[in-house]
């Protein structure tokens, strides 16, 4: 089957994109911004569900202890303090964040709040050392433009980025803290039925009004999306932490297809008759052992067993595939993993796998199993059997229903797979260890003046402005630098399309020829590009300019001009390279008359290494070549 | 909860208008936008102008009362009824712990619908909490007073130590007091010289992250003064917190040697001079004293809970006015505790005015502000003149508990003799012999 579209299975997204400011400095301590490499501290906490007030306590909370993890925290003096340790109360927010979330919130038409409250939202998979996250709303409703539409936005908060996770293993989960804290805004916009194409564009759009307002820091992982994805008569799925932007419509087309898929199989399963999913445990008895596939039995040991679910009268039901690659085997095979076990063995694929009739028979047979029950096995050690078995058993009763609600995270090819419950509602407090901050009409006036033009709106006006396309002005956008490409063409007088070209192009092969990004500055630009407006370099000499100064082998583009001995050439001396050279090669002239001019041209531009101006040495050549072929 | 707490002034009259009350859920119409939201309690030194709104998906927002043209009552607010989830069955062999609060909250749950944190009171709450205690003894919570610790005074001392002793005659194994830990070493010393010679170990613990976290170190430290209590063959006062800043082991200090030094962390408690008592790790109680006391079969135990007030603490500072000093002494307290620089020192001009109140009767006693070490009083000049005006050294006592045992000592005495003996003597580890930190 092909994939469905939007419209045909009610699908729709909300986009909630998370943004690192670019201030510099922590939210709730003076930590500065540093990506730490080293971590010569640990220590190793674990995190605790608090109870809620009618006795519920948070299923993905739960989840989480349930796994009983130690966290190994990873630290350095660089990045982290005791705020981030949690051992010591944040300081007050910084004031720097505080602003730019509203002059952010303002760029989207949002209506900052009169108080703002600091919030501790609880998140206990141990990505915060307290067990919670420190988030503020700080401005309700809006929209975004986009292409003439108008997408709502719900809210725009200011919270703090979230520990990175380096790994996990049977025992613990590790992270490092140099990341926690960071500020961040969060833009929630109004779920949306649109192509996966448009989502993307969606956050496109919103990334580049963001980046609009110059207070958010750039590069990857500076930038995540969440998608919140559903489709008519299913859950909302949760897809965390979409990192690059091209995913975006790959993971919506993905879980189109995942959800619709298991839609269809509830259908069916209803079609059959069937109301509720009716299953048994039992345990594979050691001597049942030489029955199992030969993938099964590799695992077993002392400490293991082998567990099997038998679901009643489903059997086809575990492998069906109403889309490529979409199977209700496959989901559960997640679920296994997300609880720390390899995965699973379902009964459909036992052929596949190669077993033969005969065990099959006898394994059903011990089992008390039927031929049209399905059979779920797996091996995983004994004291974790039951939680184990529990998970998978709710999955595998929520077959009849369609879309389970849970949280998934993107894998780098745009599928998604599971993480773990979606969370409940009720999981927020007050943080009362930071006074909440009233916001007066003057700081919103005084931040108003600085809310940017809508960057749409800036592409426009530049391209007008200085003769160049649209394209390529927002590349000029998207990559910050219009404002110095505007500040070279008027300061230097040099046409708009050369700039831009510079900026873009040239910048762009210098770095694949092996030149560093940090080394690239927009100071190195300006310089070199004024240089060349006064004459005292060649066009030809900027790129090599911009690559020796950007592999660090020279400090400014003076030094690397001198280096490369590329200051213009008198022109008496190309007339001597040009001559020299149609002398050499007064064969191929006298064959080829004319057309041997490229030829030629190269040679000499080879050997002027950019000392010389392309349309010089065009013009002298062309003389020469023309004198000899009068003879 | 109830009516409009910390509300006041002009977002009290806005409420009062409408007839709404904290936990209602609320329209508000802003003019430019209409915002539902339950309505939560204000803390009470907030200004007067903003209502707090937590918003469906469980935000708190501060409305200008000033700018909303009204309201409208969605849902009048319901009483949540907080049902305690069975806890786990306690083996009858157990050990018996008694588990007495005085303050802080060493476990508790949140309402998040209006953010308030209510603490766990009874045994089947707690056990619901922290049910690994349930395996670890049968205990028997009670919430002894409700305090912050740093307004606990003498007279608390004496009323816990005589619950204490009640409660040993009572025949538990053993005792744990949950305290704030901004004076738990104090209530530590008193503790150790009130219940001189107590045949089971009495447990003092706190933690340094409130118990409506995650990441509370309160279970940990609860979990681990439980089962200290119910089973170390030991006995005496102890402080149990975290050893570092790892949740996985616990120390138990000597309650006349443990100073909180940090504001914040969990690793704050120290023991001075010292190691720990013990260590804890996954229930196994390592010792690292081998002059603790063990366990004893008595009859009886009768403790000696007074404290005389009449004491005060006083840190030495260069340039210590005369004037203040002498205020201090004549304010009519008996003792002064001297906090000394170095080896136990205070300014010369100074010394006379301690002569003058020794000869008055008062008694003064040096500590010094140095944490570490031991006084001295022979090596300098200045202490060999405070010597001889009487003052009484008090070698390896910390300052805090030395203020402690001062109470005790003169509440405890029929003659000067006698109080100078008992603060020379060494009661609960207050002194240590050998100087090894």
């Amino acid at each position: 089957m092909s994939t469905p579209r939007a419209e045909e299975i009610g699908l729709r997204v909300g986009l909630e994109v998370h943004q690192q400011l670019s201030t510099g400095r922590k939210l709730f301590c003076s930590c500065p911004v540093v990506k730490t490499e080293e971590f010569p501290f640990t220590v190793k906490r674990k995190l605790r569900p608090s109870q809620s007030e009618l006795g519920h306590i948070d299923p993905a909370a739960v989840f989480e202890f349930l796994k009983g993890k130690f966290n190994i925290y990873m630290w350095n003096k660089e990045s982290s303090c005791l705020v981030e340790l949690d051992e010591e109360p944040p300081h007050n927010p910084d004031i720097e964040a505080i602003e730019a979330a509203i002059l952010i919130a303002l760029a989207l038409n949002s209506e900052v709040v009169d108080e703002i409250h600091v919030m501790r939202k609880i998140v206990i998979d141990g990505s915060n050392t307290s067990g919670f996250q420190r988030t503020a709303i700080i401005a309700l409703g809006g929209y975004l433009e986009f292409s003439g539409r108008r997408i709502g936005v719900q809210a725009v908060t200011l919270e703090e980025d979230a520990a990175r996770v380096l790994g996990e293993d049977e025992k613990a989960r590790y992270f490092a803290l140099d990341r926690l804290g960071i500020p961040l805004v969060e833009i929630s916009l109004d779920p949306v039925t649109a192509s996966p194409k448009e989502i993307e564009e969606i956050a496109l759009a919103l990334g580049r009004t963001l980046r609009s307002t110059g207070k958010v820091a750039r590069g990857l992982g500076t930038i995540r999306q969440d998608l919140n994805i559903s489709v008519s008569g299913g859950a909302v799925v949760e897809v965390k932490g979409v990192q690059k932007l091209e995913l975006i419509s790959k993971v919506v087309e993905y879980e189109m297809k995942r959800q619709s898929g298991l839609n269809i199989i509830a259908a069916k399963l209803r079609e059959k008759g069937i109301k509720e999913i009716e299953v048994k445990y039992k345990e594979v008895q050691p001597e049942l052992f030489s029955f199992l596939p030969d993938i099964l039995k590799k695992d077993v040991d002392g400490k293991h067993l082998v567990g099997c679910i038998v679901a009643k009268k489903i059997a086809g039901f575990i492998g069906y595939e109403p889309y490529s690659g979409i199977r209700l085997g496959k989901e559960l095979a997640e679920v296994a993993r997300a609880n720390s076990i390899g995965g699973i063995i379902h009964s459909d694929e036992f052929q596949k796998l190669g077993l033969d009739i005969n065990s099959e028979r006898k394994l059903r047979v011990a089992l008390e199993a039927d031929e049209d029950d399905a059979l779920i096995l797996f091996v995983c050690e004994r004291e974790r059997s039951e939680k184990i078995t529990n998970a998978l058993i709710e999955r595998l009763k929520y077959s009849i229903v369609g879309v389970p609600p849970e949280t998934r995270g993107p894998t780098a090819e745009g599928e998604t797979r599971y993480m773990r419950p979606r969370p409940g509602a009720e999981r927020m407090y007050p943080e009362t260890d930071i006074p909440e901050i009233v916001i007066t009409r003057e700081i919103i006036d005084s931040i108003s003046r600085k809310v940017p033009v809508p960057w749409a709106e800036t592409v426009k006006t530049v391209s007008s402005k200085y003769n160049i396309k649209e394209d390529t002005a927002l590349r000029l956008f998207d990559e910050g630098k219009i404002e110095l490409f505007s500040e070279i063409v008027e300061s230097t007088g040099l046409p708009g399309p050369y700039v831009a070209s510079v900026i873009v192009d040239t910048v762009a092969w210098a770095l694949r020829e092996g030149a560093e990004e940090s080394r690239i500055t927009d100071s190195l630009l300006r310089e070199t590009l004024s240089m060349l407006s006064a004459s005292r370099i060649t066009k030809e000499a900027v790129p090599e300019i911009l690559l020796k100064v950007g592999k660090g082998e020279a400090s400014s583009p003076e030094q690397a001009a001198d280096l490369l001995g590329i200051r213009p050439m008198p022109e008496e001396e190309v007339e001597k390279v040009v001559e020299r050279i149609v002398r050499e090669r007064i064969n191929l002239i006298t064959e080829r008359g004319d057309k041997a001019f490229s030829a030629l041209m190269g040679e000499v531009m080879k050997e002027t290494r950019g000392r010389a101006k392309g349309e010089n040495v065009a013009l002298i050549l062309k003389k020469k070549i023309e004198e000899i072929s009068r003879g | 909860m109830e009516g409009l707490e910390g509300y006041r002034g002009v977002a009290r009259g806005l409420l009062e208008r409408y007839g709404v009350e904290v936990g209602d859920v609320i329209e508000v119409n802003t003019g430019t936008r209409k915002i539902v939201g339950t309505l939560v309690p204000r803390y009470i030194y907030d200004d007067e102008f903003h209502i707090v709104l937590k918003l469906p998906n469980g935000y708190n927002i501060g409305l200008d009362a000033r700018k909303i043209l009204s309201l409208k009552l969605v849902k009048k607010g319901e009483q949540p009824a907080f049902k305690v989830p069975e806890p786990p069955r306690t083996r009858e062999d157990l050990p018996r712990v008694a588990v007495i609060s005085t303050g802080g909250t060493i476990a508790s749950r949140v309402d998040y619908r209006t953010g308030a944190v209510h603490p766990a009171i009874s045994a089947k709450e707690l056990y619901a909490l922290v049910p690994e205690l349930s395996s670890i003894a049968r205990i028997d919570p009670e919430v002894f007073m409700s305090i912050y610790s740093e307004n606990v005074e003498p007279d608390h001392w004496s009323r816990l130590a005589k619950r204490v002793e009640e409660a040993v005659n009572e025949g538990y194994d053993g005792i744990v007091i949950t305290h704030g830990t901004d004076t738990m070493g104090y209530t530590a010393a008193a503790l150790s010289f009130a219940l001189e010679g107590i045949p089971v170990p009495v447990v003092i613990v706190g933690a340094q992250r409130s118990s409506d976290r995650p990441s509370s170190d309160a279970a940990l430290n609860l979990i681990a003064a439980v089962d200290f209590a119910s089973k170390a063959n030991l006995s005496g006062v102890y402080v149990a917190m975290h050893y570092g800043k790892s949740d996985d082991i616990i120390a138990f200090h000597l309650g006349t040697r443990v100073r909180k030094n940090h504001t914040s962390s969990r690793d704050a408690f120290k023991s001075i001079g010292t190691a720990p008592a013990a260590l804890w790790q996954e229930g196994n109680v390592s010792l690292m004293l081998n002059f603790l006391p063990t366990r004893k079969e008595v009859g009886r135990f009768v403790s000696k809970p007074k404290f005389d007030g009449s004491v005060s603490l006083l840190k030495f500072y260069p340039n210590m006015q005369e004037n203040f000093l002498r205020a201090v002494l004549g304010c009519g307290i008996k003792a002064v505790v001297v906090e000394g620089s170095g080896l136990g020192h205070i300014n010369s001009r100074n010394i006379k005015h301690l002569t003058e109140f020794i000869n008055k009767g008062g008694f003064v006693f040096m500590a010094s502000q140095c944490i570490w070490g031991r006084v001295n009083m022979n090596v300098y000049e200045t202490g060999r003149d405070l010597l001889n005006s009487g003052v009484v050294p008090l070698a390896t006592m910390i300052s805090e508990t030395a203020y402690v045992k001062a109470m005790w000592a003169l509440a405890n005495s029929s003659s000067r003799e006698e109080v100078i003996d008992l603060m020379r003597r060494n009661i609960a580890h207050e002194y240590l012999e050998r100087t090894l930190e």
